[in-house]
């Protein structure tokens, strides 16, 4: 029971700091509505996926800030490129940069969990002859 | 008008797309989920030593790089061998497949070999099927492909959920034994992972309709015979069983601790082949049983709805195709009908986003439970084979809708090449840790090497006090 208690609390940790972290995304009125929304799902995805796993509370909650961070930036510089170029290619880019963003996003999300779920990895049982 | 059809179908793709996704949610969730109970909780074993009799059907066409390896993991197995028949289907092989299959059969009196030659011969696994069906004496049968390689206790684990009488077939787990090979079957190994671990697992706990896969897995014999045997008409015989045992009223049972090694496609060109076959069969069964399962009286709301998602899911990447082909000028012409152009772009952008991550969390999620710390790094490769699905599979939509225009029923068999690279894998397990070091096995870590070792190694006693 200590297990599941220790993964419920780390849950309701995660669900808070991604709440507010998603809050603080959706403020910032630098970053374009998309990109927002995008760091929203990675939050609301990294949270139920990545917290009820085995590791410290403080690896998650880093894990969850890095993610954040990289993903902000990682927007931020697409978002200034998309901004200057629909100034150039006009509307049509606009449109086409709303369809290929998430594609973009789904470069770095994945990336970036995959490498998160390696370094959370559950340390196999020596011997692990597990019957 | 035109502009109305194409939101209409937009918004039909949309919602079938949103569908998978919150489904594959679910299962991660699930098996997430059940993993905490498990590790709380173990489940107890009340059909321990139920031990029906079994026959064990193994179809073979040119299969000599790998039947010897299953044959003599046979004999090895440890459920009792008066309560064991072997029928192996040497079906028109060319090279020694019959022969290897004879030895065995001289040194082994419950072996029989059966040797199918000119017309008969090369029809495909389902008549090989029927045709060692028509010997099988058991009450229940097991299936293994030629290049599989089980656990020495895989029969018990399987044929104990039949002392259920609701259950009508089971299903084991499916690993990859060559993964290290190259990037193709590491690929290949991550889909299996997230396919059998959370998609099978998570189908069963949550009482939808696992797959039984073919092989690795067992069906009643009374029922078998009952619903004719295996359908020679549809590439996916599997599949097609699955759901012809749902409908006759019965279960599928998914039991993820009975593993078993197979050798995956070593090349791209062998995976678009098998894949392609798959994709083909499981559209024949979608239109062969969509209807049936719908007004089927033996299944609940639930697994209809999971039934129908199950038959469609080789469709799911023509209709991704289809949702950007649709979606894409319904943006730059923007005379939206029924639909504003937020209303547009939103669920393009939900399931290009959260569509999209669902398999790679799901595989994520599989590979982390697995303990597979180096295969998470791969994860994002998965799209190459994500974006190679869509051209296979809408290859085989149209060969399905054209032989159903044509009515030229064309099921051509194409078997998967078997090189016997995956003997060495579980030789080097054995040498590796029988001299205390599994770091030259060439099998990821020690978890991966471990695991083979608890799955199937021969000499289980000296790896034992190897890493113990």
């Amino acid at each position: 029971m200590v297990d599941v208690r220790l993964r419920t609390y780390h849950m309701v940790f995660g669900i808070s700091a991604g709440a507010m972290a998603s809050c603080i995304l959706l403020l910032i009125p630098y970053l374009d509505v998309e990109s927002s929304i995008m760091l929203v799902i990675f939050n609301f995805l990294f949270v139920s996926l990545l917290f009820p796993l085995q590791g410290t509370l403080l690896k998650k909650l880093s894990l969850l800030l890095v993610g954040n961070v990289i993903g902000w930036a990682w927007n931020s510089v697409f978002s200034a490129f998309a901004n200057d170029a629909s100034g150039y290619f006009g509307e049509n880019f606009e449109a086409t940069y709303m369809i290929v963003n998430p594609f973009l996003n789904l470069v770095w999300i994945v990336s970036f969990w995959s490498l998160s779920l390696a370094t959370m990895s559950m340390p196999r049982k020596g011997g692990a002859f597990e019957t | 008008m035109i502009v109305e059809i194409l939101e209409f179908l937009f918004l039909v793709v949309t919602a079938l797309i949103i569908t998978y996704v919150v489904r594959h949610y679910l299962f991660t969730i699930t098996i997430l989920r059940n993993q905490h109970r498990k590790l709380e909780k173990p489940a107890a074993d009340d059909n321990a030593h139920y031990e029906p009799s079994v026959s064990i059907l193994i179809p073979a066409r040119n299969e000599e790089q790998v039947i010897g390896r299953l044959l003599h993991r046979i004999t090895e197995l440890t459920y009792p061998k008066e309560k064991m028949q072997v029928i192996v289907i040497n079906d028109g092989s060319s090279d020694n497949t019959g022969r290897i299959a004879d030895e065995y059969a001289k040194m082994h009196n419950y072996f029989t070999i059966v040797h199918r030659k000119g017309e008969t011969a090369g029809r495909g696994k389902a008549s090989a099927l029927n045709a060692g069906l028509n010997l099988a004496e058991g009450e229940i049968i097991i299936c293994f492909d030629a290049d599989y390689y089980p656990q020495e206790d895989i029969l018990e684990k399987l044929t104990r959920e039949f002392s259920d009488p609701r259950v009508g077939a089971v299903q084991g787990r499916v690993t990859v034994l060559n993964e290290p090979l190259n990037m193709v079957t590491r690929l290949v190994a991550l889909e299996r992972i997230g396919g059998y671990l959370i998609d099978q697992q998570a189908r069963d706990s949550l009482g939808l309709i696992p797959q039984f896969g073919g092989t690795v897995g067992g069906l009643r014999r009374s029922l078998l015979e009952r619903m004719g045997g295996w359908d020679e008409s549809v590439l996916a015989e599997d599949m097609d069983l699955t759901f012809r045992v749902y409908l006759a009223g019965y279960k599928v049972r998914y039991i993820n601790e009975a593993e078993c090694y197979e050798e995956a496609v070593e090349s791209w060109r062998d995976y678009r082949k098998q894949r392609y076959r798959w994709a083909k069969g499981h559209m024949q069964c979608f239109f062969k049983h969509w209807f049936q399962v719908i007004k089927s009286k033996n299944l609940n709301i639930r697994e209809k709805i999971d039934g129908l998602l199950l038959l469609n899911i080789y469709f799911m990447p023509v209709w991704v195709l289809l949702s950007w082909i649709v979606g894409v000028p319904l943006i730059f012409s923007k005379s939206f009908q029924w639909l504003s152009l937020p209303w547009t772009v939103a669920p393009i952008a939900f399931y290009s986003s959260v569509g999209n991550f669902a398999p790679f969390f799901e595989v994520g999620i599989g590979a982390y439970l697995d303990g597979r710390s180096r295969a998470h790094r791969l994860l994002p490769l998965l799209i190459f084979t994500f974006l190679y699905n869509i051209f296979i599979c809408t290859k085989a939509l149209t060969s399905v809708l054209v032989c159903k225009l044509t009515g030229n029923n064309n099921n051509h068999w194409s078997k998967t090449n078997h090189t016997g690279n995956g003997n060495r894998y579980i030789t080097n397990c054995v040498n590796s840790l029988t001299h205390g070091n599994c770091s030259d096995s060439g099998l990821e870590s020690n978890s991966v090497c471990h695991a083979a070792v608890r799955s199937c190694v021969v000499h289980v006693h000296h790896a034992f006090a190897c890493v113990s």
